[in-house]
């Protein structure tokens, strides 16, 4: 009686790279870099509330509070509003032309995103050295306290946005991108929107209200 | 022109651009403070909104991507809300925020500032170090 079970063969039954091959994937409808993208910044939104949310308590509990527009350069910072807004429009603009497949175009507007970036922080970098310099240290009251804390926290990320991009920028002119693989450059371009979309947020209950 | 997904990014843009003046235009006008607030919270809103939906592409995710920022919002309003009672009862506290605390006497401080000379300030410094124990020295004299 002859069985039908046959000997294990390496080369037959398993294939080089010795993992299975399924005809489905196990992990969510949507890519990988997205959704964790997607989970950071749910996190960052919690971690700006938290700061904002303190400022709040903080502000209406205190007996007195100074009008920020006397204290701040609203100009100058709304100035600088704006150039983070343009950036963020030039984020698009990069994404969109890698999408059409002008790699040409991702390497202008991402580098106009990243000098947009650059100035931003240097502008706030100037705003810091002068109040400084003027006497209002993060240790003067609470309304300094929560300012530095917020604008500085914020900063710190328009920071890491502009290194990250950056190295997104390297890719690009290197050509590592083409209309079927710029999911980096999406994942860059999500948290520099979230980046700008925070600063919006700060420059009305900061410097404005 | 860019068009993404049916939008034009540069409109979006300009609105934005709008948006802002008009928003800093609003803060300098002598409004009541509930107007004043009010108004600058809606053109944050919208701007927000517009960078969220458009700009991120919020608008045209999957239910997955949403879904990912949906527990944010409760719990935005948690952290916020959960804080409040300080303030909206502030006056009720046993220290309201801001409350100078005496560190001798771990009792609310006036606040008055007093000048202190030479024998009163080593007076001071003798009474502190006797309060905390006899100081870092752990008591030996």
């Amino acid at each position: 009686m002859s069985s039908s079970i046959q000997a294990y063969d390496p080369e037959v039954d398993a294939p080089a790279h010795h993992h299975p091959i399924y005809d489905y994937d196990s992990g969510p409808p949507v890519d990988r870099g997205k959704f964790a993208i997607w989970l950071f910044l749910a996190t960052e939104v919690m971690f700006f509330t938290g700061l904002i949310g303190s400022y709040l308590v903080i502000r209406m509990g205190s007996p007195a509070w100074p009008h920020p527009k006397e204290l701040l350069a609203v100009d100058i910072t709304a100035a600088n509003t704006f150039l983070l807004i343009t950036s963020s429009w030039m984020m698009v603009r990069a994404l969109d032309a890698i999408q059409k497949g002008d790699k040409g175009g991702l390497v202008k507007w991402l580098g106009f995103t990243i000098l947009g970036g650059s100035v931003f922080v240097g502008v706030q970098v100037y705003e810091y050295t002068v109040l400084i310099h003027e006497g209002y240290l993060p240790n003067r009251d609470l309304f300094w306290s929560t300012f530095y804390a917020m604008t500085g926290f914020h900063g710190i990320h328009v920071c890491v946005g502009v290194i990250w991009l950056f190295c997104v920028w390297i890719g690009a002119v290197r050509g590592s991108y083409t209309p079927q693989n710029y999911v980096r450059v999406e994942l860059a371009g999500l948290y520099w929107h979230f980046v700008d979309l925070v600063w919006v947020l700060l420059f009305t209950i900061v410097y404005l209200m | 022109m860019s068009e993404t997904h049916g939008f034009n990014t540069n409109k979006i843009f300009i609105i934005l651009f709008i948006l802002t003046a008009l928003e800093v235009g609003w803060a300098f006008i002598p409004f009541p403070t509930w107007a004043h607030w009010g108004g600058l919270l809606v053109f944050a809103y919208m701007k927000g909104h517009l960078i969220f939906s458009f700009f991120m592409h919020m608008k045209f995710e999957g239910w997955i991507v949403k879904g990912l920022m949906v527990p944010t919002i409760p719990l935005m309003m948690i952290v916020v809300f959960a804080n409040m009672p300080d303030t909206s009862r502030n006056d009720l506290l046993v220290y309201p925020l801001t409350t100078q605390l005496d560190p001798l006497a771990g009792q609310e401080d006036s606040g008055e500032i007093v000048e202190l000379n030479q024998t009163e300030r080593a007076e001071l410094s003798r009474e502190i170090k006797g309060a905390h124990g006899g100081g870092s020295g752990g008591g030996h004299h």
